[in-house]
């Protein structure tokens, strides 16, 4: 008797507060058994290492070497050197360089005017055009990279060569003479994908109403969009530019692929500076110090974005 | 009002009395409109010229460095999958990206039904903590990773280059199916309890048939991340016979003397093709849940 009666109780209690506090309760080993596991290997695989990294920062661990034998805490001896040494420091401008120039504004003006043109009603071939914009990001980062390979050969016939050849101009070493023009270029090419997408999706809540009353007040294209539309669209844009940025700054197959940091270091962002110093040289504690200093660099932006858009989080 | 003045003009562009579309295009108008496809067919001709060579090169015999005219044959791709090497790369890069994605999905399905259906202290924090620790950048933290591992003796294997493969998707994972799981009603698993099923019955035999779309999209998800990571593997695998693809293919392009064209254009076409029928496959299902996880939070 009483089971039957308690049985539906129990099920339906599930929206009432002092039931739900027994079961929780109760099922502590439940969520245990279910988020466990998940939750110890995230701390293991991805909490760990950002707070061992920090804590290897100030050391000076290595992987081969009299060092190695018995790391030692150095204080900020790490950071100090990273800050007077001019390969960091170059290799800092040019991430910077690279995610200015490339996802700040290549990815930001090539996506915004796609998906502004994707907009457009009078559009013809709107999914042929979409996919293959969408393509360079799809495609795994070595393939992209490979791609590009043969458009900058330095051979006469590369893609590129040919181009230029109508114009002519003689035949260049792309990645030789204009090595982080090159690897900004092919970023572009990468990530106007993601830049449409974002910006497709903000401006189909753009009302439509706001744009015809501006039509007829007689604004132009151009004034409608810098005065109307772009206004409305900030907190998105804003999210692109920190996501896309948190992205560039960490980007390093690409790059890597391409030029492995040459030639003489100009294409070495500072993701390629932490590889070499840390798995090629087996200097941990410098690697780690210059992951921190990146990590800092990374936040800061992210606030500032955070600001700029007023958006609450 | 506007829009009620302005819909009836539309519909003539599908069936155009001429007299309508003459007095639309303003001279400005269609300089707009030759601008637009200019601007369009440009910026889609820069997204497609690239990948001319690697489609070109792989269906050709004498492939180059440059874009040429094929003599169609499909040699390369016997070559690849004869070859003594590249066969493996395709096998390993299949292993680590099934078994890492099947992973992800277990772990995944558990803990995200458990954020789903319980209210527990530090729920909100986990879950925000996860979402946060994206922002990390992978190279900042690859170095201290690669030392854990170390010591846990997991470098250079292929399930531990699973295991975390797996763990470094999870968390998209776990957001993903927490939103397709509180989409279930609660209401359906506990008429299963009251049918006398147990808490892992009702969820084998009611929540999982019901969150298939979004367990698919985060399958694409976490199989596409997986099978295009570069960095993990590249710091993670010594011995040759446990590259992947994506590894492979750099080692095979950065021998600079003697680089194989065609066979690496083949290689790079094989590479593609799992993800793109994948992402064919599953697409519809991603719109779906992905709308419906946003909705939910």
């Amino acid at each position: 008797m009483t089971s039957t009666v308690t049985a539906p109780a129990s099920a339906l209690a599930a929206s009432q507060p002092p039931a739900r506090k027994r079961r929780r309760r109760r099922s502590t080993p439940l969520i245990a058994l279910l988020l466990g596991p998940a939750a110890v290997l995230i701390i293991v695989f991805i909490v760990a290492p950002a707070v061992y990294g920090m804590y290897l920062s100030f050391t000076n661990t290595q992987l081969t070497g009299f060092a190695a034998r018995s790391p030692k805490l150095v204080g900020f001896d790490n950071y100090a050197y990273l800050l007077t040494n001019a390969d960091f420091l170059s290799s800092l401008g040019h991430t910077g360089e690279f995610v200015l120039y490339s996802a700040i504004i290549g990815q930001t003006v090539l996506g915004m005017v796609a998906a502004i043109l994707l907009s457009r009603p009078w559009i013809r071939g709107k999914g042929i055009f979409g996919a293959a914009i969408l393509m360079p990001m799809v495609v795994p980062e070595v393939v992209a990279s490979l791609t590009w390979a043969s458009v900058l050969s330095n051979n006469s016939s590369g893609t590129l060569n040919l181009l230029t050849s109508f114009f002519g101009a003689g035949s260049t070493d792309w990645l030789q003479v204009v090595p982080l023009a090159s690897v900004v270029a092919v970023n572009i090419w990468r990530g106007i994908a993601f830049a449409m997408i974002m910006f497709q999706a903000a401006l189909e809540d753009v009302p439509v109403e706001l744009i015809e009353a501006a039509r007829i007040d007689g604004a132009r294209a151009i004034q409608v969009f810098r005065h109307v539309t772009l206004p409305l669209i900030r907190g998105p844009v804003f999210l692109y530019l920190l996501l896309t940025t948190i992205s560039t700054v960490g980007a390093f197959g690409l790059v890597y692929f391409l030029t492995q940091g040459g030639p003489a270091g100009q294409t070495r962002i500072a993701a390629i500076y932490i590889y070499e110093r840390a798995l090629q040289f087996s200097q941990i504690g410098i690697g780690s110090a210059a992951s921190m200093i990146l990590l800092a660099i990374v936040l800061v932006l992210g606030l500032v974005y955070v600001r700029l858009a007023k958006v609450e989080v | 009002m506007t829009s009620v003045a302005v819909k009836p003009v539309s519909p003539p562009e599908v069936a155009p009395p001429q007299t309508f579309r003459r007095r639309r295009l303003t001279p400005v108008a269609k300089m707009q409109r030759v601008l637009g496809y200019t601007l369009i067919g440009l910026l889609g001709l820069f997204c497609l010229v690239p990948f001319a060579w690697v489609v070109l090169s792989a269906i050709d015999a004498h492939a180059g460095p440059n874009v040429q005219l094929p003599t169609l044959s499909f040699e390369n791709f016997t070559r690849f999958f004869t070859n003594s090497g590249t066969p493996l790369l395709l096998m390993n890069s299949l292993i680590i990206g099934i078994g890492a994605t099947a992973l992800n999905l277990i772990l995944g399905l558990a803990g995200g039904y458990a954020l789903a259906r319980f209210e527990f202290r530090g729920r909100r924090a986990f879950m925000y903590g996860i979402l946060l620790i994206r922002v990390i950048p992978a190279p900042a933290t690859i170095v201290a990773l690669y030392l854990i591992l170390v010591n846990l003796k997991l470098t250079n294997t292929l399930y531990g280059l699973i295991l975390v493969e797996a763990v470094l998707q999870l968390p998209v994972t776990l957001w993903l199916l927490k939103g397709t799981i509180s989409a279930v009603p609660i209401e359906l698993e506990e008429a299963a309890w009251v049918d006398g099923n147990s808490r892992f019955q009702a969820i084998w035999r009611i929540v999982l048939p019901l969150v298939g779309p979004g367990l698919g999209a985060a399958a694409m998800l976490t199989f596409m991340g997986v099978w295009g990571d570069f960095l993990t593997p590249l710091v993670m695998l010594q011995s040759q016979e446990l590259y992947p693809l994506s590894i492979g293919l750099f080692r095979a392009f950065s021998e600079h003397n003697q680089v194989d064209w065609g066979l690496l254009a083949a290689s790079a076409i094989v590479y593609v093709a799992p993800p793109a029928i994948l992402y064919i496959f599953v697409r519809k299902h991603l719109l779906r849940s992905s709308l419906g996880g946003a909705v939910k939070g």
